[in-house]
């Protein structure tokens, strides 16, 4: 490598595609990093936390790809309500800290990773051999254009979701609480 | 009038709901159920011949979706009235029970009309989590609580399928630019053999796979079925699976037979199903784990002949599932009438059925037979005109492989029988079966043989609500 290929790297990381590009690796790098925290610690409670990581990571990802709003409502939700809601689910149930829930067998961690980079390995390939064709853009993803879809094109999915949370909490309060008199 | 079975539905669920909220007993709580699951069926008789779009096009009601919502209907009062006794989940939560039940159908007879990718998958999930709810319901006086194990399975692998079927959805929307089923169909059917859209079908069919429990996807079968209570267990191995089918036979038209991956694919889980299905089933000894297992081998059935890629196969194909529900419901009834308690059937305590109760012992065995294959009934002419089908299209290895498949399902199926009617019964306890059920039994056994003796007329009227969507 030359140094004038050197000089005009560092020049495109300095032009605005070239940020957007370094922020978008900080995004994913933040994302792994959570995922492996979520995946790889021992205590359930820093579990959560590295998926609370690897949501902001998500959150940015979705601002990079001009979806502020679902940004905004992954960052309400899922870093917020969510994570709070699985921390006091851990918190309520006080699972036992020494009872290490290892591998299964001596096989299962090496099958795991091997079926997890088969599959990540071929949807990369995949993604980056397809030709995505390019369609004209239908809104820009603001607030007012997401709630008319979901009050106009999408008004019965909209209704439908409020049965299934309806169905949902419901069930929770069923199965942890064994019914309405009890 | 187009939305009638669904508004009937929702009416439903809010009447049980305001139930729940009284001291209601058993009884009260089952005759409403049983009068709600029967206006439901009227409802969507009545709403038979509509035809129409709703909400911006994401919901079309047409023959094709008609039929399986009368199917549906059908066979959720038949399986509200065997098993109105409901005696494996605690008294205070029936009217809970029931409007699980009822919302999960709802989403059921909505997913058959969604042609559009979000409103067929928020369908699907209004299904599943009812169904996720009712399986740990179950009430077995703390004593193993391998229906919470049963449960929590059902919920992980659903969960699995669930997200891999968006993410093929995902695909799909980045493809062709729409989440309309008519203009995705369009777009595909271009590109069928790259290998994007390969993996975006392939994915959006695992999650209707995973209800129909075909190879890959049938983890959960045993379990579940083991673990939930019988009635439960009766609605999952009949109700979902005629929604999956009807799914699968919108979906599978994306694909031609000359997408070469698909088909092959296609091929091998069919078979597999078969054979792990068929195989495992030889050496269970608990009843309701051999119908899951034997569910495997008749998804595989009914894979072949969607397989086909014709309107004739697809034709067999809802001919088959719907025989198939109601062989199964036949063999349920049994199951739940039997299971005083709500306990588990072994298949040796059935011993001696036909001097205990003559009219189950005839309901189980008419059930079995039809399911293992010989004629007169359903399960027969089923499988005749789907190996035909597959004939058809020179799938000799696929027809001979499936036609020893039928050779090793008779024999458990005729074991039962044999068990049924053959050896002395341990106890003499006479099982009664109340008048509702009786009826119940009998009209089940006249839909197995008619279905069987005038096969021709069935698959006609099958292929004529087909072509209605294609």
């Amino acid at each position: 490598m030359n140094s004038s290929f050197l000089m005009s790297q560092a020049h495109a990381l300095f032009s605005a595609d070239g940020l957007a590009g370094l922020i978008f690796l900080i995004m994913v790098a933040v994302m792994l990093i959570g995922g492996l925290m979520a995946c790889t610690s021992e205590r359930l409670v820093r579990c959560v936390a590295g998926l609370v990581v690897c949501f902001v990571g998500v959150a940015g990802i979705y601002f990079y790809l001009n979806s502020p709003f679902v940004a905004t409502m992954q960052m309400l939700i899922y870093v917020g309500a969510v994570s709070v809601t699985i921390s006091f689910a851990i918190m309520l149930a006080a699972p036992e800290q020494s009872k290490k829930i290892g591998p299964s067998g001596p096989l299962s961690g090496p099958l795991g990773f091997l079926t997890a980079g088969l599959i990540f390995g071929g949807l990369a390939v995949l993604g980056c051999r397809t030709v995505w064709p390019v369609k004209p853009k239908i809104n820009s993803g603001t607030m007012e254009d997401i709630g008319a879809q979901l009050l106009q094109n999408y008004s019965m999915v909209f209704e439908l979701v409020s049965v299934v949370l309806l169905i949902a909490i419901l069930g929770a309060i069923i199965l942890a609480r064994g019914g309405r008199n009890t | 009038m187009l939305f009638l079975p669904e508004l009937t539905l929702l009416g439903a669920g809010l009447i049980i709901f305001l139930v729940s909220l009284g001291k209601p007993d058993s009884g009260t709580v089952k005759n409403i159920t049983i009068g709600l699951g029967a206006a439901t069926l009227i409802a969507a008789l009545m709403s038979f011949d509509q035809q129409g779009d709703l909400f911006f096009k994401s919901y079309r009601v047409d023959l094709f979706s008609q039929v399986f919502k009368i199917l549906i209907a059908g066979a959720m009062l038949a399986v509200l009235i065997f098993g109105r006794k409901l005696t494996s989940i605690k008294k205070e939560i029936h009217p809970e029970y029931y409007l699980f039940l009822f919302s999960g159908v709802l989403g059921l007879m909505m997913l058959v009309s969604s042609v559009e990718l979000l409103a067929i998958f928020v369908s699907l999930e209004l299904s599943s989590f009812a169904v996720y709810i009712m399986v740990p319901m179950r009430d077995d006086s703390g004593k193993i609580n391998f229906q919470m194990e049963a449960g929590a399975k059902y919920l992980l692998f659903g969960v699995m399928a669930t997200g891999f079927m968006l993410f093929g959805m995902s695909y799909m929307y980045g493809l062709t630019g729409s989440t309309h089923l008519d203009v995705i169909v369009k777009g595909l059917s271009t590109m069928y053999n790259q290998p994007a859209a390969v993996v975006a079908i392939m994915m959006v069919l695992a999650g209707f796979f995973y209800k129909l429990a075909i190879f890959p996807f049938h983890f959960w079968v045993p379990d579940v079925y083991e673990g939930a209570a019988n009635e439960t267990t009766a609605f999952i191995a009949s109700v979902p699976k005629l929604a999956a089918v009807a799914l699968l036979i919108r979906l599978i038209s994306m694909v031609s037979a000359e997408g070469h991956t698909i088909v092959n694919l296609l091929k091998v889980c069919s078979v597999l199903s078969m054979f792990y299905g068929n195989l495992s089933a030889l050496v269970q000894k608990d009843l309701k784990r051999m119908l899951g297992f034997s569910g495997i081998a008749h998804a595989g059935f009914v894979l072949l002949g969607l397989l086909t890629f014709q309107t004739t196969g697809y034709a067999n194909a809802l001919y088959y599932i719907a025989g198939y529900a109601v062989m199964n419901l036949a063999c349920f009834l049994v199951i739940c009438t039997v299971a005083k308690d709500g306990e588990n059937v072994l298949i040796e305590d059935l011993s001696g059925l036909h001097k205990r109760s003559p009219i189950l012992a005839l309901t189980l065995a008419i059930g079995l037979f039809a399911l293992a294959g010989i004629p007169p009934f359903v399960g027969f002419m089923g499988k005749f005109y789907i190996l035909v089908g597959a004939l058809k299209q020179d799938y000799i290895y696929l027809v001979t492989l499936a036609a020893i498949n039928t050779a090793i399902a008779i024999y458990y199926y005729l074991s039962v029988v044999r068990v049924t009617f053959c050896s002395n019964p341990e106890n003499q306890d006479v099982v009664k079966t109340g008048m509702l059920t009786n009826a119940t039994s009998i009209v089940l056994l006249i839909i197995i043989v008619a279905m069987g003796v005038e096969p021709q007329k069935f698959v006609d009227f099958a292929q004529m609500t087909i072509q209605s969507i294609m």
